[in-house]
Parts: C-alpha cells; sequence; structure tokens
C-alpha cells in the first residue's frame, strides 16, 4: 500500500501533552456545557473521562478532534493550534485519530467490511485488495465479530454496530483513539475484552488513548488518569487511586453509584406517581 | 418586535451566507474531482440510483404534456383554420420550456427528496461527522458524486421527456384529430430550430445541479429527529421547485437576448 498523500510531520515536543486544552468554553445558545476547561492529554497514555450523564464529556472529546469548534479558548494538537483551521487542513489532521462514536455512527448503506475499510480506501492507494481483507478480518477478530463481513449495520444488534464501529475507528492504527463509551451496551464479558483489547493497543503502538465511560470497573482497569467532569467543570484529576480516595462528595457519590439526598427526596415524595387511572375509549365496564 | 424582526433579518442573511459558502466549496470540489479519476465509480453510482430508475416517471410526465397540449390548442387553432400549425406549437412548446420545467420539478420530487432524507439521515445519526473524523471531506464523498451525477443526468432526462412529449403530441394530433400527418411535420420542422431543443437540454444543466446543491444543503443542516428531516425534505422540494421556475425565466431572457444579438433578423421572417 502507497500512502496518497504523506503526512508532514510537525515537530512533537515532549512537554505540555500531545492534546492541550487552554481555557476552552462550549455554549449551546445559552447553556454553558463546557466552562473555562484546561487540560492537556499525555502522549502514550490512557485518560479516562468519567461524569454524570448530559455533562459534556462528548462534547469534550469532540474538540480534540475539531467535530465541535469552542466558544472560546484553544485547542492544540502536537503544539499546533487546530481549533481556527479550516477543514481541509483539520481533515490532515484527523488521519491521526481514531473516533469511536458514543452510537456507532456506523454507514448504513455499507457493509461491516465496507464500514471498515472506508478509512483505508480514503487515505491509501489500494494495489492489493485480498491484503486489504485481511485488515478487514484481523479487525474484526479483535473485536470478536470475524465472519460478519457481509452484514449489514441494520442487522446487527446494539452491541455487535458498537464493536464493528471500534473496529473502523482502529483500522488505520491511529496514533490517538477517542473512544465515547466503548463498553456500554455490552455484556460484562466483552466488555472485559474491549478493556484488554484498549490495553493492548495502547502497549503494543504506544497509543494515545481517551476514553469516556460511565463503567468504573473498565476506568480503574485501563485508566492512567481518571478526570471527572461535573457542571461543566474538572472536579477531579489523577490516577485511580486518587479518584478512590478523593474527599469531594460528589466524585464519591459517581464512583459508589450512591444517589445524593436530594434526588432521592424527589423519588420518596408523596403522590408523585398520578392516581388518575386511564380507561381505554370503548372500554364499557 | 424590532428584536424579532433584526434577528429574523440576522437569521436570514446567515442562512444565505451559508448557502453560498456550500455552494462556493461544492464547485471548487467537483472541478478538483473531475481532474482526479477517485470519484468517478462514485459518480457512476449515483447516476445509477438517480437516473435510471427516473426514467419510466420522466417519459410519462413528457407524454402527458404533449398530449395535453395538443388537445387544449386543437380548438383555438382550428377555429382559426390553422390547424396544421399545431405541430410547430407543441414541439416548440415541449422542447423549450414544459419538457425541461415539469421533468426537473418531477425530479426535484423524485430525486430531491431521495438525496434529503438520505443525507439529513445520515446527518442526524451522526454518520457525516464520522465521514469527517476519518479525515475525508463530506463535500466531496458525498455532495460532489451527487450533484455531478444530477447535472449530467438531468438533460438526458429532458431528451427522454422532450421525445416522448412529441410523440404524445403527434399521437393525438395526427392519430385522434386527423391533421395531415406530412403537414403537421413540415410546419414543425420549420418552426423548431436546433437552437430550440438545445436551450431545453441546456437547461437541464442548471435544474439539475440546482436540485441535487439544494437538496444536499437541506440534508446537511437538517435538525435533529425524524420530524427534522421529514421537514428538510419538504423545504427542499419547496426550494427547489422555485429556483427551477426562477432559473427557467432567468436562462429565458438570457438565451433571448443571445438569440437576438446572433439572429437579429430571425425575428422577422
Ligand atoms: N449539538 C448540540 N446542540 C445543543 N446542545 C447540545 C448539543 N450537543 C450537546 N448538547 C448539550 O450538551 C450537554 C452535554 O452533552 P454530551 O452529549 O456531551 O453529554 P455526555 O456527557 O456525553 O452524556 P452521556 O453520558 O449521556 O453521553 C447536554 O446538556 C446537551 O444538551
Ligand atoms: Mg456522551
Amino acid at each position: 500500500m502507497k500512502k496518497d498523500n504523506e503526512k508532514n510531520d510537525t515537530p512533537v515536543g515532549d512537554g505540555d501533552g500531545i492534546i492541550v486544552l487552554k481555557n476552552l468554553t462550549k455554549k449551546f445558545g445559552d447553556n454553558i456545557v463546557l466552562d473555562n476547561i484546561s487540560l492537556a492529554i499525555e502522549k502514550g497514555k490512557t485518560t479516562v473521562v468519567i461524569g454524570p450523564s448530559g455533562c459534556g464529556k462528548t462534547v469534550l472529546i469532540k474538540h480534540f478532534i475539531g467535530l465541535l469548534r469552542p466558544s472560546s479558548g484553544e485547542v492544540y494538537f502536537k503544539k499546533r493550534r487546530i481549533d481556527n483551521l479550516p477543514e481541509n487542513e483539520l481533515n490532515k489532521i484527523r488521519t491521526y485519530y481514531g473516533f469511536l462514536f458514543q452510537a456507532g455512527a456506523l454507514f448504513d448503506s455499507l457493509s461491516v467490511a465496507g464500514n471498515i475499510m472506508f478509512p483505508i480506501r480514503q487515505h491509501y492507494k489500494i494495489t492489493d485488495w485480498t491484503e486489504v481483507e485481511e485488515i478487514v478480518k484481523a479487525k474484526l477478530a479483535m473485536v470478536g465479530l470475524d465472519g460478519y463481513q457481509h452484514f449489514y449495520p441494520a442487522s446487527l444488534s446494539g452491541g455487535q454496530k458498537k464493536r464493528v464501529a471500534l473496529a473502523r475507528a482502529i483500522a488505520l492504527n491511529p496514533e490517538v483513539i477517542l473512544y465515547d463509551e466503548p463498553t456500554t451496551g455490552l455484556d460484562p464479558i466483552r466488555a472485559d475484552i474491549i478493556n484488554e483489547l484498549i490495553l493492548k493497543l495502547q502497549r503494543e503502538l504506544g497509543e494515545t488513548t481517551v476514553v469516556v465511560t460511565h463503567d468504573m470497573t473498565s476506568a480503574y482497569k485501563i485508566a492512567d488518569r481518571i478526570i471527572m467532569l461535573h457542571n461543566g467543570k474538572i472536579i477531579a484529576d489523577g490516577d485511580a487511586d486518587h479518584i478512590r480516595n478523593h474527599p469531594h462528595p460528589t466524585v464519591q457519590q459517581f464512583i459508589n453509584g450512591q444517589v445524593s439526598e436530594d434526588d432521592l427526596a424527589v423519588l420518596r415524595a408523596r403522590g408523585t406517581i398520578t392516581q388518575a387511572q386511564f380507561l381505554p375509549r370503548d372500554f364499557k365496564g | 418586535m424590532i428584536a424579532i424582526l433584526g434577528a429574523k433579518t440576522i437569521g436570514g442573511v446567515s442562512n444565505v451566507g451559508r448557502f453560498a459558502r456550500f455552494v462556493w466549496q461544492t464547485m471548487i470540489t467537483s472541478a478538483r474531482c473531475c481532474a482526479r479519476t477517485g470519484t468517478y465509480p462514485l459518480i457512476w453510482t449515483q447516476m445509477n440510483i438517480i437516473g435510471v430508475r427516473s426514467v419510466p416517471v420522466i417519459m410519462i410526465t413528457g407524454a402527458f404534456v404533449g398530449m395535453t397540449l395538443a388537445i387544449q390548442a386543437y380548438d383555438q387553432l382550428a377555429g382559426m383554420g390553422l390547424e396544421e400549425h399545431l405541430g410547430v406549437l407543441i414541439n416548440i412548446s415541449v422542447v423549450k420550456e414544459l419538457g425541461p420545467v415539469l421533468a426537473a420539478v418531477m425530479l426535484a420530487g423524485r430525486i430531491g427528496g431521495a438525496l434529503t432524507a438520505e443525507l439529513g439521515t445520515m446527518n442526524v445519526t451522526e454518520q457525516i461527522d464520522a465521514v469527517r473524523s476519518m479525515g475525508t471531506d463530506p463535500i466531496r464523498y458525498l455532495v460532489v458524486p451527487r450533484v455531478l451525477a444530477c447535472l449530467l443526468l438531468t438533460p438526458a432526462l429532458i431528451i427522454y421527456a422532450d421525445l416522448l412529449g412529441i410523440l404524445g403530441g403527434y399521437f393525438i394530433s395526427v392519430i385522434q384529430l386527423g391533421i395531415n400527418s406530412r403537414a403537421y411535420w413540415n410546419f414543425s420542422a420549420s418552426g423548431v430550430e436546433l437552437w430550440d431543443v438545445s436551450i431545453g437540454v441546456i437547461k437541464g444543466f442548471f435544474f439539475g445541479a440546482a436540485i441535487a446543491v439544494i437538496s444536499c444543503y437541506k440534508g446537511f443542516t437538517c435538525k435533529e429527529g425524524a420530524h427534522g428531516v421529514g421537514q428538510a425534505c419538504t423545504e427542499a422540494f419547496v426550494a427547489s421547485f422555485i429556483s427551477i421556475l426562477a432559473l427557467n425565466f432567468a436562462l429565458g431572457v438570457i438565451t433571448k437576448a443571445i438569440y437576438n444579438t446572433f439572429w437579429p433578423l430571425r425575428g422577422l421572417v
């Protein structure tokens, strides 16, 4: 295989990290989702982002790859500012990345094999199709789906779609992989296989990995560093032990899956479940 | 009140701006893609999807246009004893105006709707973001093949519509209404020039491009959910329809000016 346009490497400094956010704020209308976040993702490490549903984890990692643009603040990739780059420049940067979408985002007009081949076909001149088929087979085997090449996404289960999407994200052995909830919707054993896969890719290829997850077992297992987002801010940042012993009550509630008293009060209050009985229109009693 | 008006105006202007940028990017990318053979298979696939299955509806549209014109115009011309001129009237209307416009409207419904729904669904299920996330320009991968396929096929489909329109007109005039076949064709041949047919076909390029660009844009900017996709389809059809009529008018004015410049005396003959 020959590369279409050779990647022109910008110099990599080993200082502050491969992805750097400076004072990043993101608003949708009046809704401030990320509030003045500064963060450096270290090269070759696995960073896990946790936080309650709707706190902006997906929004955060979409900024890493330029799928969303900040309302204010700066994003750097390998010391190069990317948040103000035009789309065609960004597309070159994005070839360094693999991105697993939370909902998979498989192309439903392409088969499983077609989906995994897509990034390969886009960036390489293919001379030898058997080689490509080998790659597809290997990637599918990694997620336990070899033999599903000719299926279409519509005929896969939710967890299978997620795994095909994962295989697509790692198809080009990218330098940085962003996983948005890789284990959600998988059974515990399959989830652990995915954890092992993430670890293997990171160890063997030295990939920089960012994982968004709610799954604390998975987070403790794979993380070099865990970041917790809450109300648009980073409220905890450190390795697994640091998070386990974190004094902040919100962090403790989250990692132990405890509901706060305020939330429970709503459910405990009487009369919140409506007593009214609705009868069908043609009911004759 | 004034604030609302102001916000509406700003919204409208920025929409126009975004659309203009989309058109501009599509044009640049198309030009670049024509030079590279990589996109040809994608264009070919789209041509099959878009074109082949449109042929029957386009032919039916054309035939009915021709037949209806014949029925309606016959009485007026016969009243003046000019029924043998029927051929000129029918054929010139069909090849110059009605064939292209009605075929394009048909395509706006058939192809435009499908394009908007397809791209709109891809948009709400993040498939377009997925294309971007893998470092591919979605305009190059998704829009350009569709626009080029539409642009190349619409003229061809218009020729089909013209053909069936002419046959339909002939069928009613000569076979049903009993006009002399020789006279019918003689008058037609003297009245309809290659110029008229070419105008109809050239219009096709513009209509095809307009339909595809508008439909793709609506798909790309469609709002979340099933309702958003439905709404985008409706808007795409209305916008395509209006732009077909407006383009038809503009091209009519321009081609007339060109014609008068090059053949200033023809009109007097
Ligand atoms: N395109 C958008 N337009 C408007 N608001 C958005 C958009 N995308 C996200 N938001 C808002 O940003 C907030 C964070 O969304 P996000 O998807 O990042 O949550 P999340 O942390 O990934 O949650 P989950 O764990 O459920 O996936 C939500 O309140 C959502 O309403
Ligand atoms: Mg999310």
